[in-house]
């Protein structure tokens, strides 16, 4: 295999919605189309642009730029702040579709997913992946709207099929084969590869590799020992060549939230308010996994420096009270000028009711009020039970996007 | 975020059409408590929001002129405007 291109057909296709917040919102709101709108999680000049419209991109707008740049830049702007119902909604349209295809479907972010035809039935193999593509693009127009456009990359491995999919933005469609595959890197530079960022691209120019076709003739020996000294650098020789390495199944690691804290001058009671309402939504978060965790890590970010502290405990917890006893603690000794808060818990294990041991009727006691509190907030909506100095906090902290992972769409 | 939308909560008359197709239901036009009648032109998007097992269906439409937000209640049958964009 090794020096070998993949040349079967291929049956990886990679689906990615276009500006993905942008252009849901331009659909649901028919006077944005055509202007140039970006997407914001908060109410403020301040904050940070999570996606742009292409007619914002083209103007020069990009994602993580201040809305205060922007607006200096393209003054007619339009920002919206985020509506992460909408987005999930049109998450559960386009898996839906995808999944008429085959049963190996996976969602890689809220706005991306790969279809795998390798065990599809023949009837739909035979009709040609580049037809289904097109169909897949015509019916999210049909069963979303007019405005909604998507990339197709097909190819044989993942990493193909993704880069295919960023050939031609907005509404493209690209197959990548053995025989094109020269022809294409040819175009592209080695931070537009998936994976490769500065640090990989400075790694690759220190042994005179400066482009996609460098790499895709750089020795396996090369990559491996010199360049990403790991199995990884083998990897890379496969992935360039169509063989599927990147077909990993990866599990939950942690739960955690973070916020940008509304204004700079609170006190250290309003930001601790602000900690138990992010512990009550990564409980929240952890016990509909069916997770309970042993480790609590917390940090803030002030204007210039970072602080954590973390605590691993014997027993396994799963309550927010739990969570915040433990974060509170952590969060006593944490420095003044804060900008920023975080929370996550880790060493995570299924909840069993075989952890009681010791403690069990306090325990027990303690799961059956949880339970009792989840049930109510799960029939009359999140957060209609909370602890007291928490009550007020969800005019701040709303619930964001969550980017990266499908876990909780 | 737009300082452009104003946020409402007003329940308000509609005249739906309930039939296959991508919303399956389709308001067609309401009329607000001033009386105004609006003509809806284009239904963007309609998606649901769940308030706990509470499901409300979110109609984001236009008129030609303004957009508007619709949200139809499953539970209590009833419709309301929750918001209106009418500059740019």
């Amino acid at each position: 295999m090794v020096g070998e291109y993949n040349t079967e057909t291929p049956l990886v296709m990679h689906i990615d919605l276009n500006s993905c917040f942008a252009s849901i919102e331009q659909q649901s709101r028919p006077k944005l189309r055509g202007r140039p709108v970006v997407i914001v999680n908060r109410a403020t000049e301040h904050t940070g642009i999570v996606t742009a419209s292409y007619e914002a991109k083209a103007r020069g707008i990009e994602a993580l730029m201040k809305l205060r740049d922007a607006r200096k830049l393209v003054p007619d702007v339009v920002a919206i702040e985020s509506d992460p119902a909408k987005y999930r909604f049109v998450y559960r349209k386009l898996l839906a579709i995808m999944e008429d295809y085959s049963a190996h479907v996976t969602m890689k972010s809220i706005d991306e997913g790969i279809i795998d035809f390798h065990q599809a039935p023949m009837a739909i193999r035979e009709r040609g992946l580049e037809m289904i593509g097109y169909e897949i693009k015509q019916r999210l127009r049909d069963e979303v709207g007019v405005a909604m456009r998507c990339n197709v990359g097909i190819s044989t491995n993942r990493f193909l099929a993704k880069t295919a999919a960023g050939l031609h933005k907005p509404d493209g469609l690209d197959v990548m084969t053995h025989e094109n595959v020269r022809e294409v890197l040819s175009g592209l530079k080695l931070t537009d590869l998936h994976g490769i960022a500065w640090r990989n691209e400075h790694r690759l120019n220190s042994v005179g590799i400066y482009t996609p076709v460098d790499f895709l003739d750089a020795n396996e020996e090369v990559l491996r020992r010199m360049v990403f000294k790991s199995i990884d650098g083998t990897k890379w020789y496969k992935r360039l060549r169509g063989w599927e390495v990147d077909d990993i199944k990866t599990t939950l690691g942690r739960v955690g939230r973070q916020y940008v804290l509304e204004r700079f001058d609170l006190t250290h009671d309003d930001i601790l308010r602000r900690l138990h309402h992010l512990c009550e939504s990564v409980g929240w978060r952890m016990r509909k996994q069916g997770l309970a965790a042993r480790g609590v890590y917390v940090y803030a970010r002030m204007a210039n420096g970072y602080w954590h502290a973390c605590r691993v405990a014997t027993l396994p917890f799963f309550s927010n009270e739990a969570i915040y006893t433990v974060a509170r603690d952590l969060f006593s000794r944490a420095p003044s000028d804060i900008k920023e808060i975080g929370i996550h818990c880790y060493e995570l294990t299924e909840d069993t009711e075989k952890q009681l041991g010791l403690f069990a009727e306090e325990l027990a006691r303690e799961r059956a009020v949880v339970g009792a509190t989840d049930k109510i907030n799960e029939r009359y909506g999140e957060r209609t039970i909370v602890a007291a100095d928490t009550i007020d906090t969800g005019m701040y902290i709303s619930q964001k996007i969550p980017f990266g992972s499908t876990r909780y769409l | 975020m737009n300082s452009d939308d104003t946020t409402l909560n007003e329940q308000v008359d509609v005249v739906a059409l309930f039939r296959p197709g991508r919303t399956m239901c389709e308001p067609v036009k309401f009329r607000r408590k001033n009386g105004r009648e609006v003509t809806i032109t284009e239904i963007g998007l309609r998606h649901p929001r769940m308030h706990g097992a509470k499901t409300i269906h979110v109609f984001d439409v236009t008129d030609g002129g303004a957009d508007y937000r619709l949200e139809f209640d499953a539970e209590q049958l009833v419709w309301r405007l929750t918001r209106e964009a009418d500059k740019w």
